[in-house]
């Protein structure tokens, strides 16, 4: 009888265990096509054609007539940063944009780095594309492709990529040297916007990996934070083949576990049980306050362009000086949440105004902050947790720089539960979400000391 | 001896009667001495004081309480400047086939900035605007504008009735200009002239003609308060009030403050208290069994599917609320500058919110329910004041505190009060869950049409109810 009931409670053991095993799956690599009206029966032009950013005299004297003709409401006494961008500090910045910027030298620095772009889906897409200026005999460069965000660009990688293309004159062991290629997200800075509704994080992970492979990369590493994030990691889930590792500045999970919940609850008092590190007890707790409540202070700016990205870019395309505030904001609060106590939002602390503006050119020039709006409806107007790949593991080498200021903290063991094979994950001393902006050497040294795990792992 | 005490007991006759009846008597009166001295204690909201000029509140100085008469004007150099920044408005094309989904659509916002630049008469609208007097004064510290209208003529042996109105957000005093001639002349527009009334319609602090406040924690309570000196002030003693959206909470905050002075209370809006357990058993149930948790078919109609209607549809339309409630100077600083933003901003809210469907509309159905002219008057009293920055820390101050231990959730209003239930209402509230805020609902009307802006879009409407109201309380 005994043998009986045995067998039978192993042949259920064994069928349960089918049942629920993770079935191997990769995301499905999607066609889209997002240029205006209908798609053309001929070939898309796969040219990649050299690009330089260029300015002229009326686009200037239109931004200075704008900017001497801004209106500004009076902040309310002693509010320092915590109703949104100071008005006293704006006009500080408005006078500076309007009277030290030199935008046709900014230019010169954004055109050191080569530039680029090709059609691809209909779009016409924008990448840096940097070489190393020489290579050790017998070595070869890796791919390297960096993701920006927003409201972020391609100029966040300036003053990182010249320490992973030439890391031996910047005083670092030249033991990995990148080639480096920074695009910029369609309906961002220079890549040409979707016509179409529905064009998404998964949509522009396709066309990146289309870049890739049109640029002759079969193998690369991908690192991203913010929106980078999100598309290196389905990169690497329609790609694991091509993506040799993944690098991260910033996590972000999209479902919650009842394991989490309890740890949530728990962590605090019994770290060790749920895989917390001390660091992760510090960062996260008192949970309410660093969490829910912290992502509810600043997800406001979420909410409106998940929901109505047309009606608030509106004026943000026609008001420098409100599209400056609205931009800012984000590189005071997020780069430490203590800022918002300050008069000046502690701008200046960690970012020149020159590089800040230029992020803001960025935007202005191009006319595109509606489009990289429009991105948040598209990924989430339909409610977070809802997507394909929000549900399918990362199984691709995977690295974690973690930022002490960044937004929301994910500890390692939350992380696993999406990215099963994360073989390097730290703590930076500081630093928050605009890390290479901010921090490039500290997120330099980790991106090469995680390519170095992978290499050796092979 | 226990034998003893048993017998003696029972041996204690008395009739069974007085048995009864003397303890539920005590019991009976316990209960009336209770309820009679509930009665009397009717717990009302503090009044508190308030200071919101600039820099420190000068010591012994006694306000100056005149109140000015004031018109409304505007330079021929700010229109121009107006014009010019319409003419440099910088558009992004829609996407294809989206209408009103992603927010305002820039192709018809093109039109509207056409007509705004080459059509309107914004020296014609100020001709209008002033048509009734408008005053300011100084309370607390600011100016405070209002529009103060009586009746041409009042039928032999009544008084005009004093009927304060207030505005919300993105609306201003200007929504009750259609209302107005209906409520201080039905006589003259085919109705009863057994209720007159002379109304007054403040602008609130940080909106419109009235100075913003420049310290912080301007809430709807120091509103509530600051309008009730105003009245005070006007001379009078006891008054009716309306209001929708902010004007619904700030003048609910009148009612608990003041209940002598508030004669009837009247909403076309009622801030929704969340009910906890109580309120998700009624929810659950009240698709299948409306009768047994207190709502009618009709809230049955307007309430469900209840996750579609209340939750996505609330979640889709609060973007706005979200970020003004936490970076209001950040989410106007553009608003103030480019005209054409503001007027995508502001008006989107008059087609959404006036009719959901107008979302699949390439116009937003704008002009379906109001006239160009007059959303573009509201729009400018926004952009030739600069108060949008203001007008949206509103929502800070309101919602910094937890909503469920605010003081003003938990005092019962028990002035009689009416409330017109729009169907495009943002969301609905039904008479039985509005009855835990507000005890003493003596009107509770199901409109046949109209949206959030009740005032605006359907005066006809709100005004019969306002009348029934008034025609209740005073037993008319």
């Amino acid at each position: 009888m005994f043998l009986e009931i045995f067998l039978t409670l192993a042949l259920g053991i064994i069928v349960y265990l089918f049942l629920t095993r993770k079935k191997e799956e990769t995301l499905p690599i999607e066609e889209g096509w997002w240029g205006k009206g209908q798609k053309p029966d001929s070939e898309e032009d796969t040219t990649v054609r050299p690009f330089k950013v260029e300015t002229t005299e009326e686009e200037l004297n239109d931004l200075f007539r704008r900017l001497d003709q801004a209106r500004f409401t009076e902040p309310l006494e002693n509010s320092c940063f915590q109703y949104g961008f100071n008005s006293v500090y704006l006009q500080k910045v408005v006078s500076y944009w309007r009277n030290q910027f030199s935008w046709k030298k900014q230019v010169e620095v954004l055109n050191k780095f080569p530039q680029f772009k090709t059609k691809i889906e209909g779009l016409d897409v924008h990448f840096v594309h940097v070489k190393p200026p020489s290579l050790p005999e017998g070595r070869s460069s890796k791919p390297l492709l960096m993701i920006h965000g927003w409201p972020g660009s391609v100029y966040e990688f300036y003053k990182i990529i010249p320490l992973l293309t030439d890391p031996a004159s910047h005083g670092l062991s030249d033991e990995h040297i990148f080639e480096v290629i920074c695009p910029s997200i369609p309906g961002y800075g220079f890549s040409e916007a979707s016509h179409k509704k529905g064009f998404n994080s998964v949509s522009a992970a396709c066309i990146f990996y289309k870049l890739m492979l049109r640029l002759g990369f079969h193998e690369f590493y991908a690192q991203g934070g913010d929106w980078g994030s999100l598309i290196c990691t389905i990169l690497a889930q329609i790609a694991p083949a091509h993506v040799k590792g993944l690098h991260l500045n910033m996590v972000s999970i999209m479902s919650v576990r009842f394991t989490q919940l309890l740890s949530i609850l728990l962590g605090r008092y019994f770290p060790g049980l749920f895989g917390f590190q001390d660091e992760d007890v510090k960062r996260m707790f008192p949970f309410l306050k660093k969490g829910p409540y912290r992502i509810l202070m600043e997800s406001g700016y979420a909410h409106i362009q998940a929901t109505k990205p047309d009606t608030v870019g509106c004026s943000l395309n026609d008001s420098p000086v409100g599209l400056a505030a609205y931009i800012l904001e984000k590189f005071s609060t997020w780069t430490d949440p203590e800022f918002q106590k300050l008069e000046d939002g502690g701008l200046e602390r960690k970012y020149t105004l020159d590089d800040l503006l230029t992020n803001v050119m960025l935007y202005w020039v191009p006319g595109c902050m509606v489009s990289a709006m429009r991105f948040y409806k598209e990924n989430i107007g339909n409610g977070i947790g809802t997507q394909k790949h929000e549900k399918l593991p990362v199984r691709v080498p995977t690295g974690v720089a973690s930022f002490p200021n960044e937004i929301l903290h994910i500890p390692r063991s939350w992380a696993q539960q999406k990215y099963i094979n994360i073989i390097s994950s730290n703590f930076m001393p500081r630093g928050g979400h605009f890390a290479a902006f901010e921090e490039p050497e500290l997120l330099a040294a980790d991106i090469q000391q995680f390519v170095g795990r992978v290499e050796k792992g092979k | 001896m226990w034998l003893q005490i048993l017998w003696s007991v029972r041996s204690f006759k008395c009739p069974w009667r007085s048995v009864i009846l003397a303890p539920a008597a005590l019991g009976a009166g316990g209960l009336l001495v209770c309820w009679l001295l509930s009665r009397r204690k009717i717990k009302t909201l503090e009044m508190g004081d308030g200071w919101w000029g600039s820099g420190e509140r000068p010591p012994r100085e006694k306000e100056d309480e005149r109140i000015r008469s004031f018109q409304i004007e505007t330079s021929d150099r700010e229109i121009q400047e107006l014009h010019q920044r319409l003419d440099q408005a910088r558009y992004t094309p829609p996407l294809e086939g989206v209408a009103f989904q992603y927010g305002f659509n820039s192709t018809y916002l093109q039109k509207v900035i056409a007509y705004w630049r080459n059509q309107f008469d914004w020296q014609k609208q100020l001709e209008i605007v002033n048509q009734y007097p408008h005053f300011k004064t100084t309370i607390e510290g600011i100016e405070v504008h209002f529009v103060h209208v009586k009746p041409p003529g009042i039928p032999k042996g009544q008084a005009a009735r004093p009927l304060l109105m207030v505005h919300g957000w993105p609306g201003s005093f200007y929504e009750f200009y259609k209302i107005i001639p209906l409520l201080t002349d039905p006589a003259g527009h085919g109705l009863n002239e057994d209720v007159v009334f002379e109304v007054i319609c403040p602008s609130i602090p940080g909106y419109g003609f009235s100075e913003a406040p420049h310290q912080q924690g301007f809430d709807t309570l120091a509103a509530a308060r600051i309008f009730h000196k105003l009245m005070q002030r006007l001379g009078f003693q006891e008054f009716y009030v309306q209001g929708g959206d902010w004007g619904s909470r700030i003048t609910v905050n009148m009612a608990q403050m003041l209940p002598k002075s508030v004669k009837g209370l009247h909403l076309n809006f009622v801030f929704i208290i969340s009910g906890g357990l109580g309120r998700l058993v009624s929810l659950l149930l009240g698709a299948y069994v409306p009768w047994l948790v207190g709502l009618t078919r009709e809230d049955s109609r307007r309430l469900y599917p209840y996750l579609e209607k209340n939750v996505y549809e609330l979640l889709r339309e609060t973007g706005y609320l979200h970020i003004q409630a936490t970076k209001p100077d950040t989410a106007g600083s553009g608003l103030n500058d480019s005209p054409m933003g503001l007027a995508a901003y502001i008006l989107e809210k008059f087609s959404t919110w006036t009719d959901r469907s107008f979302r699949d509309m390439d116009d937003g159905g704008l002009e379906r329910k109001f006239s160009m002219d007059d959303l573009l008057t509201n729009v400018m009293i926004y952009w030739v004041t600069s108060s949008i920055v203001p007008s949206m820390r509103f929502y800070k101050e309101n919602f910094s505190k937890n909503p469920n231990t605010a003081p003003d959730t938990r005092i019962g209003v028990y002035v009689p009060t009416g409330i017109a239930a729009f169907p495009q209402e943002l969301a609905h509230c039904p008479r039985s869950w509005a009855k835990k805020l507000l005890k003493n609902i003596v009107v509770y009307s199901y409109m046949p049409r109209g949206g959030h802006f009740a005032a605006f879009e359907e005066p006809e409407l709100l005004a019969q109810d306002i009348r029934q109201l008034v025609r209740k309380v005073e037993h008319l």
